[in-house]
Formats: C-alpha cells, structure tokens, sequence
C-alpha cells in the first residue's frame, strides 16, 4: 500500500511543483520579431511586399462601385464581380446594372495605410545598413505616400497631409488635424514624387516591380496632368460652399500652366531616356496589330519596353489573383461558371474607333442605306437596312484596336464562335427582340437568341444575367491561351498600370492644352499621338488637335480605368450623362429573305433608365466627418 | 461466479395474509371517507404498500426453523444449465449454494420437472448419475465432490459459525407495523423484507456493522449492530425529493441544502427522450435551461444550449472542463447518472468563463454487486416536421410572366405557352425537386451494452454504445456514425486509499454528398424551376441544366459531385486518488490528473460534373461543364488538455449542529494544439479520392499551432446549523495566460445563504403539511474572457498583411505592421444576484422552486474607433468598456400523486429572461432624433424597429397619392397589391423615421416546458410539451421573396397575388390577393421593407415528446434469466401550434443563426423532425 501513498504524494507534489507563474508566460505563436526582421534587407522586403499589396493601384481587382475600402478591391477580399470603372461611364455597361457614378463608391481614405509608411520612415534610420540603401529606401516610402495621396487627392480635393506617427493619449482633440488646400495636396504629391525621382535609382536592383526613377516620373505625368486639368475645368461645374471658400477643393485655372508644366517635363524625361518605346510599332497590317495589341494585355510581360510598372498577380493563392477571365469572357467560354459577360462594351466606344478609310475621324456603324445613324428608336420594318451574311463583317475596316479590346458579334473566342444575336424579324415583318420565342419558318426551327441555351448563346438573353445587352463583350485583357480554372481567383495575367503610351499621350495632351512650345514640343506631340495610331496600324498621320488627342486617348487606353477620371478630371461627366442612355447594336436575324441574313439596330439598351450625374459628384463625401470635425465636400 | 457471499433473502407471504390486509385497506378507505382528511397520508402509504405487496408476492412459501423440510419449489425446465436451475431456485427460495467452481461443471445441461417439491426431493433428480454430494444446511446447500465427512466442519463453522441472525419489527411514528420495508446488511445485498406485521428477520454476515432500512416516503435510517439480535426501528416520513444528493462545483451536497440556484435531473428524466443530441434530451425539462433545435441535420448537433438567456455555458463533466456544447450533446445519455446546472453565481467557484453558467455532468458509476448487463437499443424513423410546398410550373409561369409585364417590359412568354402551361401537357409537366431529391423519412438507431458491478476493491462501471442516424436523401449520402466507449473504474487499494480511473472516448463521422452544406442542397430544391427537367430528355444518363446549375439531385449524390467526412477521434482520461485522513476525522485529501485529446481527420472532395441541354434538332445533349476542377483537401486537428487539481477536504459536525464544510482546491489547464490542412486539384481528370492521385498543381498547404494555461485556486466554506440556516461562501483566484502580467489575475467570490423556514418550530407546529420551505439568496462575481488572447502585445505578422509579386510567377507573403496594443485588458465580470424560493405541501403533492436574477455585466469589450478621426490611421485596441443587463425569472412546479395503483407526476417549468443595454460605446448623438432611434444605453436589447404596415394599395390613385416610401423612386414601382406603411411622422415622406421598435428580436424570451409522468403496473407512460414565446422569425431568401436570384421559384402561397386579369393586356383590371403584384426584385419598390408583413410572431407550443413502456414483471422475465425487460415507444415533435406561416420553416429552427454561417437567414436548413422510436432494455 506505500507504493499507492507514493503515487498519490506524486500527483500532488507534480500539481504543486508546477504552482509557477511561469506557466501562465506563454507567446503568441504568430509574430515575428521586430529586430530580425528589419535587420536585413530581405526581411525589410517582407514588409515592402505587404505595402506594394496595399498601395491603392486601380488594376484587375479594383472594384469601384464600393472602392478600394469597403469589402472588396484593396482589402482584396477578392470578390470583384465584374464591376469596373468602364461600366460607370459611357465606355460600358454592367450586363444586368445599369450604373453610372453617383454619390456612393470610388472611395480611397487609407490612413493606415500612411500611418505604414510613416512608421517605416521612421523605422529606416535606426536600421543596420548602408546609407545609401536607406536613402533609396527613404525615396521609395515617398513615392508609395505620393502614390497614395494622389489616390486621395484625385477624389476629395484637398486632404489632411500626415508626415508624423501619431500616438493615442486619450485625448481625441490633438489627433484632429484640419485638411490642406487642394493645391497644397497637389503640391505635395508633386513634391514627393520629386523626392522619389531624386533618390529612385533608374534600375530597381530587387525588383523591376518596385519604384524606380521611371516610375516616379510616370506617376507626376500622369498626376500633373490631373491637377492641371481640374484646376483649368475646375469652372465647368463649380461648386459652392465652405470647403470652396477655403480652397479645399478647387483650383484657380491660372495654377492649371504649371502643373502642365511638370507633366511635360515629367513626361519628357522619360521619353529621352530612351528606356523606353511602343511594343511592335510598326505592324505588317491591321491584322497583325490587332493580334500584337492583344498580347500586350494579354501578358504585358512580353513588352518590358512599354511596361514601366506592373501590377503583379501569382498562382491562385491568397489574395493575389483575379477575376477578369471569369467574370468578362463569354458565357459560352463560361465552363458552367456562372458569372460570365458582365462588362459589355457599349455602342458609343465603338462608334469611336476610327476607319483606315477615313483617318482622324469616329466611324460610327452604319445600319441603313440611308446612313443615319442617330436613330436609337429600336426596330422599325420600314427603315431600309442593310443585310449580312454574317453578324461580323458590318465592322470590317475598323481600327485593329477594336478587335483587340472587344468580342464583337460573330467573333471567333478560344475557338468559339461567340453568338450574339438579339431576335428575328419574322416573315411578316414582326420583329421579336429580346423576348424569347423560338420560331419555325419553312420547317426550320430558329431559336431567339441564335442557340438552344446558353452554352451556345452570349447576348441579349436577360434571364440568366450573364449575357450582353449591348451586341458586345469584353476582350482586352483577357487571356486567350489560358483556359483558367473556372472558378473566383483563378487568373493570374499581370495589370500593367503605368504603359508608355500613356505617357506619351498624357504629353501630348498637356503640350495641346497649354499651347507649350519650348523643346519642339508641338512636333514631339504631334508625333507622340501618331506613333500610338501606326502602332496599330493607321498609316496616315492626322493634326494634333484636342479632339484628335482625346478619341486616341480614349481608344488606346480603353478599359485601363482612364476614362472615368478623364470625364472626373476635365469636368466633362454632367455633359456625358444628362438624361442620358448608353446605347447598343442588336443583331437581328431578318427571316423575310431566304435565305435569312442579318440586319443590325442602333438601340438604346434595354433596361437602362436615364443617367445623369450630379456636379458635386466630382468630389466624393468626406467619410466620417463628425468624429475628424473635417470640413465635409460642397453639397454632401 | 462467487456464491458465497450471494445471499438473496425473500420474504413471502401467505395469500390469505394479503385478502386480508386488502380489506383493511378498504376499511381505511372507507374511514377516509368518514373521518376526513386527517387519514388521508396514512391512505397514501397503504396504496404504497399495496403496490409493493403485489410486485413481491411471488410464492407462499413460508419461513420456518426447519426450512428445508418446509420450502416447496417448482421447477419446469427443460435442456437448460444447471446454473439456471440453482438460479431459479435460490429465487424461488431462500436457500443458497455453496460450491466449489473447480468442482462442479455449473454448465452441465439438465432437465427437470417438479411441482411443488421439497428441496431434498429435488436435488437427487439434480445430481443422479454425477459424482456430486450435496448437503442441505438449513439454508445452505453444499455441492462437493469431495467426501461429505470431510466438509461437515469446514462448513459448520464456515457458514453457522459467522451469522447471526438478527430479528425485530418495523413500525411509523404513530406505532403501526410497517410491511415491505427494505433491510439491507449496510454494504452488502444481503437483505430482507418485512412482513405484513412488519416482523423481519435476517441473516447477518460476522463482522457486520450496521443495518441500512429503507421504505418509499421514510427517511432512510441505518442502525448499528453491535451485539444486538433484536432491532426494532421506528421510520419517520421524509419529504419527497428532500435527502437527494446534488452534485455541485467541487462536491456533492443535499438538495434541502443548496445556497445557490442549481436545477439537477437524474438519469430517468434524461432517458425518456430519444434522440442522437443530448441536448434534445434535456430540453423543456429543467427551469431556465434553454435548448432550441437549429436543424435537424444528422451529426450537426447545432442546439443552442442556453442557461437562463446567459449565453454558452461551461461544461463540466466529471469534475473536468470538457469540451463544447457539442461535445457534451455526443455524450451517451445512457452514461449518465445526474446533470446539475448551475444558475447562478455559485458559478464562480469555476471562475472564468463560468459567466453563462454550468452543466455539470456526473457519470455512472458500479456498485459492490454481482455483474449486471444492460441492453439498451432503439430503433427510429422520423419525417420533416413540416414541408412547405413550391410553385408547380404552371403557378411559376404565371409568376414569372407576371414579373416582365408588371415592370413594363413584354410577356415573358407568349400566351399560347403560357396556356400550354397551365394544361400542363407532355413537356410542361412539373418537376417537384424536393421530392426528386428526399424520400419520406429517415431512420435512425442506436444501442448501448453496458456492464457494472464489482466487489469489496473494485467496482466498475463500463458501457459500449453505437449510433447511426440517416438521412431523407434519396442518394443515401448523408449520414452521421458514432462508437462510443466509457470504463469508469473505483478501487479501493486500503480502507482510507481509493482510486477511480476513468476512460471514456468516441469515433464519429459526419459525411454529407455533394461537397457543399445541406443548404445548398436543400436551396437547389427550392430555386430550381419547376419548369426545368431532372435529366435532359428524361435520360437518366444526362443530368439536365438547371436553373443557376443548383440541382440538387446533382449536389445530393456523392458519386458526381464529391462528399465531405469529417470524424472526430477523443478519448478522455481521468485518473484520481482520494485518501482519507485516518488522524483526522472528516478530512480528505484528494488529487485528480485527467488528460483529453480530441482528434479531427477531415476529408472533402468536389469532384466536377456535367449537366446538359438535349438539342431535339439534332438529338444531342450538350455538356455544360460546372464546378471545374475537382479538388481534394485532407485536414487535420490535434487538440490537447491536461488538467490536475489537488483537492483539501473537511468536513465537521461540532455539538451535533453546526456542519461545518471546507474545500480548497488548487487546479492547472494547460492545452495545445495544431492544425495542417493540405489540398490539391486534380487536372482534366478525377482519379480517385486520394491526395497523391491528385495533380501537383494549384497544392496547397496550411498549418498552425497554438496553446494555453490558467492556474486556480479556489475554496468553499458552508456552514449550516441544524440544517435550518444556511451560510456558503466560495471564491476562486484565477490567473489567465491570455493577459498582461499585471492584469492576468482575477478574484471571483460568492456569498450565499439559506433559510429553511420549515426547520422552524413555529412552521412545523402551524402548518404540518408544509414539508419544505426555505429562502435563499446568492450574490457573487464571475469572470469571462474576453477577445482574443495576447492582446497585450503586438508585433509585425505575415497572417495579416498581404503579398506581393515583386519577380513574375513568385509570391512574396508581406508582414503587417504592428496594431496598437492594450496592457490593460483583461476579462469581463458578470455580477449575478439571485433569489430564490423553495417549497414543498404534503411530501410532494406541490412542491415548487421559483427565482428571480439578474446578471450585470461590466468590461464586454469595444473599440473607441468611432469617436477617432479617421485620419489616425490605426484602429485602437479592444477595451473592456460596454455592459449590459439580464434579468429574468424561472420556477418550476411539480406535483406527485398516486391514484390507486396509478402513480403520476406533473412537472411545469418557466423562464422569461430579457437583456438590456447598460453602456454601448459609440459616437456622440447628432440629435435628439439620433439618440431616440440609434441610442442603447439603459434599453432592452431584443427589440427590432420595422416599418407600420397599413394595408394594400387598392387602385394606381392610391399609390400616386400615397405619401412616398421608396426614398427618390417616391411611389414609381409600386403597384395596387403592394404594402403601404404608415406615414408616423405625418411629413408626406415614409422614411426611416416612420419606424417604431415594434418587433420582438429573433432570440425567444420566453420558454416553457410541462413533463408528465405515469406508471400504472408495468406500464409506464410520459408526455413532454415545450415552447418559446415572445420572439419572431425573418426569413430572406425565396421563401419570402418572389423570384429571388432574377427568377427562382418560390412558395406556392405566393401565386396568390394582385394580377392583372389578362397579363396580355396592360389596360385589364387588377385581380387581388393576398400578395403584392410579382416582380423581379429589381423592380420592385417597397416591398419588403422591415414590418411585420416578413416578419412573424414565432411563438409555438410544441407535443415535443411522448413516449409508453411496459416492464414485464418479474416473474415472467425470471424464467428467461433476466432481471429486467422494458420495452418502449416514443415519438417527438408530434404536433405544433403556431402560426401557419412559419410551419414550414419550423418556429424552432433559429434563421439568424450565426453558428451555421454563410445561411443568409435563408432556413435552407435541415428540416426538425417527427420522429417514431422503439426501444428494448434489457437487465441479466
């Protein structure tokens, strides 16, 4: 019996020798040790990879409806559901929406984002390396603070300017800090980026997808230009109230010239440091431009000559992949995915397009022998159209850009012909458009929307919410060779965000606007815009006019979320959308004739009410003014 | 087998004893009747002995010195053993064989026949022709192959010399013989029963101390030996219920005795419903503990289990933290001797979170005894409580055709199809997806083996059970299995030195088809359109697209879309050692080490599948590829606990009335754990279901490990004096590896007390029939954590920042920066104070307990972040800033009562507990508006604000002039059909201002639960009803939405509708119904704003269980060599009252719950069901 007052003594003595609070001492097994981490230059990536991730760039998961702060985009949830910048302005719509910009989404206030790179800034001198790479680093945190603010600035006019890292004592009063002048945001924008382009070296040596001087310089281009054009529009749709009395948004238009200015130069000094040209400028043909302009948004990989900073997107893990090919291909390409076809391109973007035959003008298509093409009133058997073998060749001799950006009817997609097909006219001259009825003419069945269902259909059905109600889909970016897994996150083709054609577009826009002259930049900028049409195939050079630089802007950098900003930045969105309807090209098969052939209807798009857009809009609402005591936006 | 020591004495009477004693009986009857009431608990006693006469009569053998040459046995037994016939006779006699197991071959196989012969006549038939002799010895029968002579002494002494036999009589206060009563040598079985004069006579074993008597209705009395032959005992009356032992934090106490507000329930009361969840077997039975069903779903065990409004309680089982709630629901019922939950602050001796009160659970245990084996198994089948019927596809054309007409657009179809569908000719036939997916019912079964017994060292009690539960899916594929296993073991190693080793542990496996939850299974069977086709052209081989590819025949079968198992692997230890103090009197030392792992091996597979459009044109069926690629994920969890107490006893009476009681405790928790989780797709083609035939592309691995600790010491003084006043104080200081050092520690003390007014003189000499009344009170403190661990520091992480690809094709996982961190935080307290009343009328005729509490929390964390400036640029760290306020009462009251040979008992219980909003951290108010609508300080927390409704719109008039609800739309989608709502402000706009607090929340407020039990013979008989009031239920999907998803299906009540009476012709009148005009979401105005027009009363009274047994008696089952055999049926959930809206969705069902997530408040979930049962048990 001992033996069992031992075992018992044993248990007792183990509960009492373990009677140390030591035991209670444990640590989080998930975090890293602030010392190690900083102490190396590899541990001092780790930290730039989490800041590249937050740094607010308007690529493939950029879901402007809610913006980057909400659920979805940069806090990268991921679930960006087809819904991009395009589909709020006249470039597109969203297949069963129709939205335009309105006092809700497009928002980036990321203060912690500042508060990161204030805590790096602080962080960088105390480190164990080298001068020199502290410096560079020091010039990177200002590049990624402008990078931001100009995300900020570009949305809410003038914003706080936070340098410090403020710390919480309890009092909530000393943390308020009032907001800075639109121009003094600007010109702190302008002067970070001019802190990164000192301190930048012209090669990145960890990466050619961190910062570099280059980078730093597109960025001010492509700022400057937006400065400069608010303050010279900014009278287009003024705005009334305190925030304008104290000149937190809005600039007078005689600030507008300088910022021209930097943009030029900005511009400039990329263009002469020879680093940098259009991919494949010079095509064959047409044909082979279309194909060489596909591939650049395709894999903007092949043309590190144009690519001057990429977005990168890596295997399906994570957060870092999207969701472009599976939201925006077509839904006979679908897989049984069940989100396809939600950007559809609208008619008036491919009216734009110019025609080899008629350079430096829109080529609006043309339905009727008679020519009009300003009837949007639908389907009316009298009017004399024009009848197709197919539903492609009614856009031969369009510019090659169009084919590369958008499936048109008829195009052939990963080896499928993409039909999109709105109705029949029936032989007694009833058209049926949109309405699903299939149809026995002479003993043959024809089905609406041109299929049995809609693995062999992409347009105009407005059941399933995966069709286009427009005539026409989303090309660009998508990628062709891969057959991505059909599911979310599946695609990992790279955003390119700053392309040398925009910067030689925002040149020659800022050399129009402000008459500059000085280094033969008139001819440089004439030059500029032609060398982006050769590239896709225009062979006859057309004046540098303003309205010959905005159809090229607007036609090359199509769906880069440019033109939402252009309207914002030059105040041209209230004349866009005043009442307004975006407008569609129906395919129609015409059963009159036997065979059938096709006839097209310029149309309004189904479903859509009229848009128009509220001046005050051109500033988004301050967030959370009653705890910042913030000056709030005119009108909000 | 051990003989020897077997000695199962009987008392038998004589026949004409009992006629007799029936007609006293009947005289006193008839004296009630005369003299009134003050014979009325003396009437009672009588029917008890009546009944106890009955079931121990069994033969007219008769005690008498000589008794071998007096007792008659009968024995009619044919090819059977010779232990069954030793059997048979020692329980029709009172002898007894002694034998030598080496010696003679008990299995041998016999036949005998004798009617009503002596023993000496009937043990030569036994052993002619072996070489066994047998002597009888009065009553004692010796079996030996060795010569008798050499045994004769041996024997004598053995057995003669070592009893002796005690006589005496059993009387009441008042002096009248007591018949029946139970004598027991205390320790043994050894045992004897007194006659109807109340005489007994026993044998007592040498070295017995004491004799144990017990009697129904009387105080159990135990009275030592000494030298005495004659014992006579006087019994006195006890109060029903009173003497019962509750087992409490760290103890056992008597109920007349309890402080705090404990409610227990014993094994009977836990076993009269059937049911895989334990849960379910408690609900509606015990006052303030709320149970409520989410989903029926095989192996979902998802009940909310609730003390008092609280929240999730701790669970306690056998002196362990263990576990979650579903843990404990996956406990074998059968396993279980006694549940106590604690109500009150008397929690606190468990210390953090204990907060939301304890269940405490306390296994079986064996007992010194021959081996008894039980049997338990039940089988079931069981049907949805209620189904809810779709759109066929005629009604869903209408619908949807109504849908493009209503909002301007054209016919959706034209109006030869759509006649063609109401004709519903081939191809327009309607496909009913429930019913292609779901058979009618579900059957279930479970059994259980168990053994106990043991001897004077050892006892155990050990059990083996298995549980298997199907489901409605056609496939098959939907299951839940479970082996259960427990060995709960005492050992006395000396007289002061005992040991209990407990084992107990379960496999189990959910599996479940298509890779996904039932509610996307159960959701395909409500949004695919009854236009659609199962398969295409009928083809079975090609399943047929559907709408949003959610066909639920696809998504039911395992074998095309995949299946997830999940399996739980635990095994729980416990190993103690009590030691008695032999120097001290009352004091024990005791310590306790019990080491837990819990195991989960996931497995889920998605495989991909085709569906497919037959093209009639040129007989094809087209693929439509879904759910691409397959995939495969293995995962992994090892869970660890290791708790040890050491545990000081005392306890002390002091002149015989103060009972002094002290406990201390000192208790480590230690636990860790990991977690890996690895996964692959398979390419173009699925091989089969193992990882390593999978594709290395797209492989993905994740893991993590993580641990804790607290350490405890804790304490219990109670002092009582005479059991008439009643003080308790407990505490408990606990120290949390979870906070900052200087905040880690916490103190949690109780202090309670009672007053059993009953105890006093001045009630007793008043009001006799008063059997128990005290008063009591409990106030105390107990922690809870709060937020997540390791707040107190913080550093960079890679869990929360993001990636980046800074080299194509490589990701490089980015390290977030540090948050801001808060030493101070630390947990909540909740402060609970509690009254209670305890009482008791006629020895349980009424008895009753009834409380009233509340609990005041302090410290439940929130963030300042809304009154920071957004341009700080961090969010600050949790604090412990909000509270919040419960108040509640329960009682519950009981009533026993025989009627002749009819025994029964009602029970009722009630709790209705409400919570209110003490401090909320927030914005400063903008206006007196703002406060008024988002304010919640000092306001009941349960209320929902909706919208007044006001009827339908009538005519187009109505609606343009109808102040505007639908913001800057005004009135423009809204119909004649549509609801309207009250414009509360008057201001010709209905906005959120129009909105008044006029809906109760989704969580009941009120539960209640009524059991009846009956016995009448063998038969036994129960009835459980349950409900919950003063809640309300908002479903969001299709079930109250019309053609949700842009055109699914929908309930068949929405067909009656406004409509126009030609949908061809836009300018024909309106028709009305009962709902709005149907529309696409999109276009519809206000429609399903909050107002009680989607949001229904909930309250519901539910016959949640009924359930009759037989046991056969005794006699009957003897023959077979049982002991005990009741057989049963139950049925639950057999009607419910509520309002017929909610039926399909059963009231019980919680659609806002989060523990099922991602259900969108949908109800897709497992439908609650009717079940039917039967059951054997089965004693040897």
């Amino acid at each position: 019996m001992k033996l069992f007052k031992y075992i018992f003594c044993i248990i007792i003595a183990i509960a009492l020798s373990n009677c140390s609070e030591d035991m209670l001492d444990l640590k989080p097994k998930d975090m890293l040790d602030v010392n190690t981490l900083l102490g190396d230059p590899a541990g001092v990536e780790v930290i730039m990879a989490n800041l590249y991730y937050k740094l607010p760039v308007e690529d493939f998961l950029y879901y402007p409806r809610l913006g980057y702060d909400q659920y979805y985009g940069k806090t990268r949830n991921n679930l960006n559901r087809g819904e991009i910048c395009a589909q709020l302005t006249d470039d597109a719509n969203y297949t069963d929406k129709s939205t335009i910009l309105d006092n809700t989404g497009l928002e980036y206030w990321d203060y912690s984002y500042i508060r990161n790179i204030n805590q790096l800034i602080d962080i960088i001198p105390t480190l164990t390396i080298k001068d020199e790479d502290k410096a560079t680093l020091l010039a990177e945190c200002s590049f990624l603070r402008a990078y931001a603010y100009f995300e900020m600035v570009k949305r809410y006019g003038g914003v706080p300017i936070i340098k410090i890292i403020q710390e919480w004592t309890g009092n909530v009063e000393v943390l308020k800090v009032p907001r800075n002048t639109e121009k003094e945001t600007w010109d702190f924008v302008m002067s970070e980026c001019d802190v990164a382009i000192a301190g930048l070296p012209e090669v990145n040596k960890s990466s050619s997808r961190r910062a570099n001087k280059f980078v730093a310089l597109a960025l001010k281009s492509r700022a400057a230009l937006h400065a400069a054009s608010v303050a010279k529009y900014w009278n287009k749709a003024p705005l009334i109230g305190t925030a304008v009395d104290q000149g937190l948004v809005g600039m007078p238009a005689s600030d507008a010239n300088g910022y021209y200015i930097q943009c030029i130069e900005a511009s400039e000094a990329i263009m002469n440091s020879g680093k940098y040209s259009l991919y494949m400028p010079t095509p064959a043909n047409p044909a082979v431009a279309a194909e060489n302009y596909r591939k650049l948004f395709e894999d903007p990989n092949v043309a590190p000559m144009e690519s001057i900073f990429i977005s990168g997107f890596v295997s399906p893990i994570r957060e870092q992949a999207h969701n472009y090919d599976v939201m925006f291909g077509p839904v006979q390409c679908s897989q049984g995915w069940n989100f396809s076809g939600r950007c559809n391109p609208t008619l008036d973007l491919v009216d734009i397009y110019e025609s080899y035959s008629n350079p430096g003008q829109s080529a609006p298509i043309v339905t009727t022998t008679d020519g009009v093409t300003n009837d949007y009133n639908g389907y009316k058997a009298s009017n004399p159209y024009i009848r197709w073998d197919n539903t492609y060749d009614i856009f031969n001799g369009k510019d090659a850009r169009l084919f590369a950006s958008v499936i048109l009817p008829g195009t052939t997609w990963k080896g499928i012909t993409i039909v999109i097909q709105a109705g029949y006219v029936q032989p007694d001259g009833v058209a049926k458009i949109e309405t699903k009825q299939d149809i026995t003419v002479n003993g043959v069945k024809y089905y609406t929307f041109g299929g049995a269902n809609t693995t062999q259909y992409s347009g105009f059905d407005l059941f399933s919410g995966t069709q286009t109600l427009t005539g026409f889909s989303l090309k660009k970016f998508l990628q062709e060779a891969v057959n991505v897994t059909p599911k979310a996150e599946s695609s990992t083709s790279d955003w390119v965000d700053m392309r040398y054609a925009e910067v030689l577009l925002n040149y020659a826009e800022a050399v129009v606007e402000s008459g500059y002259t000085a280094n033969d930049a008139q001819t440089k900028a004439f030059e500029a815009m032609n060398s982006t049409r050769r590239r896709a195939g225009h062979t006859v050079d057309i004046p540098l006019t303003l309205t010959n630089v905005f159809r090229e802007r607007r036609v090359e950098l199509a769906f880069e979320n440019k033109r939402i900003w252009d309207l914002l930045r030059r105040r041209e969105y209230h004349e866009v959308f005043t009442g307004t309807v975006r407008h569609a090209l129906a395919p129609v098969l015409d059963l009159r004739v036997d065979p059938p052939k096709y006839i097209f209807v310029r149309k309004y798009r189904s479903s859509e009410t009229a848009k128009t857009f509220l001046p005050r809009q051109y500033y988004r609402s301050i967030p959370d003014v009653a705890a910042s005591g913030l000056v709030q936006n005119p009108e909000y | 087998m051990n003989r020897l020591p077997v000695c199962v004495a009987k008392l038998l009477f004589k026949s004409n004893n009992l006629t007799l004693k029936l007609f006293k009986v009947m005289k006193k009857i008839f004296d009630f009747w005369v003299f009134s009431h003050p014979t009325l608990k003396k009437l009672i006693m009588e029917l008890k002995i009546v009944f106890l006469i009955l079931l121990v009569s069994v033969s007219n053998v008769l005690a008498i010195p000589v008794y071998s040459q007096t007792a008659k046995v009968s024995l009619d037994m044919e090819n059977i053993s010779l232990e069954q016939v030793m059997d048979e006779i020692e329980s029709q006699s009172e002898f007894y064989f002694i034998f030598n197991q080496k010696q003679i071959d008990v299995n041998r196989v016999v036949s005998i026949q004798d009617d009503n012969k002596l023993i000496t006549d009937i043990l030569p038939e036994l052993f002619n022709g072996t070489n066994v002799n047998y002597l009888v010895f009065d009553r004692k029968i010796l079996l030996t192959t060795d010569p008798l002579e050499n045994n004769l002494l041996a024997i004598a002494s053995a057995t003669e010399a070592q009893q002796n036999r005690v006589t005496g009589t059993v009387t009441d206060k008042d002096g009248a013989s007591l018949p029946g009563v139970n004598i027991v040598v205390t320790g043994t079985t050894v045992g004897a029963i007194t006659d109807i004069n109340g005489k007994y006579s026993i044998e007592v074993p040498q070295g017995s101390k004491s004799l144990t008597f017990t009697f129904i209705g009387m105080e159990p009395q135990e009275v030592s030996i000494g030298t005495m032959t004659q014992i006579d005992v006087t019994m006195t009356e006890s109060a029903i219920g009173l003497g019962e032992v509750v087992v409490i934090g760290f103890g056992t106490a008597k109920k007349e005795n309890l402080t705090g507000a404990i409610s227990n329930i014993k094994t009977e009361g836990i076993l009269t419903t059937t049911h895989t969840s334990l849960a379910q077997s408690l609900a509606g039975k015990v006052a303030g503990l709320q149970i409520r069903q989410n989903s029926g779903e095989p192996g979902r065990f998802d009940e909310s289990i609730n003390i008092r409004g609280f929240g999730s309680p701790l669970y306690i089982i056998d002196g362990i933290t263990r576990g979650s709630g579903v843990d404990f629901q996956k406990l074998n019922p059968e396993d279980i001797e006694s549940i106590s939950v604690i109500k009150d602050a008397s929690a606190a001796i468990f210390g953090i979170n204990a907060a939301n009160g304890v269940v405490i659970v306390t296994t079986k245990r064996g007992a010194e005894g021959k081996v008894k084996f039980r049997i338990h198994s039940v089988i079931g089948t069981s049907t949805p409580t209620n189904l809810l019927e779709m759109c066929n596809s005629s009604q869903y054309m209408d619908i949807r055709n109504d849908a493009d007409v209503n909002a301007g657009r054209p016919a959706y179809i034209s109006k030869e199809e759509l006649d063609k569908y109401h004709a519903g000719g081939p191809g327009y036939e309607s496909t009913d997806w429930y019913d292609a997916t779901f058979k009618s019912h579900a059957v279930m079964q479970q059994h259980t083996f168990s053994a106990e017994g043991g001897n004077k060292t050892v006892s155990y009690f050990t059990s083996i059970g298995y549980q298997n539960e199907g489901s409605f899916m056609r496939s098959g594929d939907m299951y839940y299995k479970k082996y259960n296993f427990r060995a709960n073991i005492n050992s006395n190693f000396t007289k002061n030195l005992v040991a209990q080793i407990d084992l107990s542990g379960f496999l189990d496996e959910r599996y479940q088809p298509g890779n996904k939850d039932y509610f996307f299974i159960y959701k395909g069977t409500t949004v695919s359109l009854p236009t659609d086709k199962v398969y295409a052209n009928n083809n079975p081989a090609y399943l047929s697209n559907t709408f949003m590819d959610q066909s639920p025949v696809a998504f039911s079968n395992a074998n095309i879309t995949g299946y997830i198992s999940e399996k739980n692997k635990v095994f729980t230890s416990k190993a103690s050692l009590t030691y008695t103090v032999p120097f001290v009197k009352g004091l024990k030392i005791k310590g306790i080490a019990a080491y837990d792992t819990y195991n989960g091996l996931d497995k889920s597979l998605s495989k991909s599948y085709f569906t497919y459009a037959y093209d009639a044109l040129t007989d094809n069926y087209l693929p439509k590829l879904l759910r691409s690629p397959s995939s495969i994920s293995n995962s992994y969890s090892d869970n660890n606990f290791l708790i040890l107490q050491g545990h000081v006893i005392y306890n002390t009476k002091l002149a015989d009335v103060h009972n002094i009681g002290v406990t201390l405790v000192y208790e480590q928790k230690q636990s860790w754990s990991r977690i890996a989780r690895l996964s692959r797709d398979y390419d173009a083609f699925y091989t089969n279901d193992q990882i390593n035939q999978a594709s290395t592309t797209n492989q993905q691995t994740s893991g993590n490990e993580s641990e804790s600790a607290t350490m405890s010491y804790l304490g219990r003084f109670n002092y009582d004096y005479k059991s008439k006043y009643l003080v308790e104080f407990a505490f408990r200081y606990d120290g949390s590896y979870r906070y900052h050092p200087d905040s880690r520690w916490g103190f949690f003390p109780v202090v309670s007390g009672g007053w059993r007014l009953s105890e006093e003189n001045f009630i007793k000499d008043n009001i006799p029939f008063l059997s128990n009344l005290k008063i009591r009170a409990s106030y105390g403190l107990v922690g809870e954590d709060a937020g997540n661990p390791f707040q107190y520091t913080t550093g960079f992480t890679t869990t929360g920042g993001g990636g980046y690809e800074f080299t194509n094709g490589s990701y490089l996982a980015g390290a977030a920066f540090p948050s801001i961190a808060n030493e101070k935080l630390t947990w909540y307290t909740s402060n609970i104070k509690d009254i209670g009343l305890e009482f008791d009328f006629f020895r349980g005729k009424l008895s009753g307990e009834f409380d009233v509490y509340q609990r005041d929390r302090e410290g439940l964390l929130a963030t300042r972040v809304v009154s920071l400036p957004n341009t700080f640029g961090a969010s600050l760290p949790q604090e412990n800033l909000n509270g919040d306020r419960t108040r509640g009462i329960d009682f519950s009251i009981g009533h026993n009562n025989n009627i002749g040979k009819f025994h029964y008992s009602v029970k009722a219980n009630f709790n209705f507990v409400r919570t209110m909003n003490c401090y909320v951290e927030r914005a400063p108010y903008t206006s007196s508006w703002d406060r008024w609508k988002n304010g919640n300080t000092d306001r009941w927390n349960d209320m929902i604000w909706g919208y007044s409704y006001a009827g339908q719109f009538q005519t187009i008039d109505e609606v343009i002039y109808y102040p505007g609800q639908n913001g800057t739309q005004g009135n423009l989608k809204e119909l004649p059909g549509d609801y309207k709502y009250e414009d509360i402000t008057g201001d010709g706009v209905i906005n959120n201002n129009d909105m008044l607090p006029l809906l109760w929340n989704g969580q009941p407020k009120l539960f209640y639960g009524i059991t009846f039990n009956g016995q009448w013979k063998g038969f036994d008989f129960n009835a459980l009803f349950q409900g919950s009031g003063k809640y309300t239920l908002k479903f969001n999907a299709n079930y109250v939405t019309v053609l949700m998803f842009n055109g699914a299906n929908q309930p068949a009540y929405f067909w009656d509708r406004w409509h126009l009476s030609d949908p061809y012709d836009p300018t024909s009148a309106w028709v009305a119904g009962k709902y709005p005009p149907s529309r696409m979401n999109k276009d519809v105005g206000s429609m399903y704003k909050e107002s009680d027009r989607w949001r229904y009363d909930a309250s519901y009274l539910r016959f949640k269980n009924l359930g009759i047994g037989y046991t056969f008696a005794q006699t009957v089952i003897k023959k077979v060599g049982l002991s005990n055999l009741r057989v049963y049926c139950n049925a639950s959930n057999i009607f419910t009252i509520c309002q017929k809206i909610v039926k399909p969705f059963d009231p019980e069902k919680l659609p806002e719950s989060t523990a099922t997530a991602g259900n969108f408040n949908s109800g897709y979930t497992y439908p609650l069901t009717k079940s039917f049962n039967f059951g054997i048990n089965v004693t040897f």
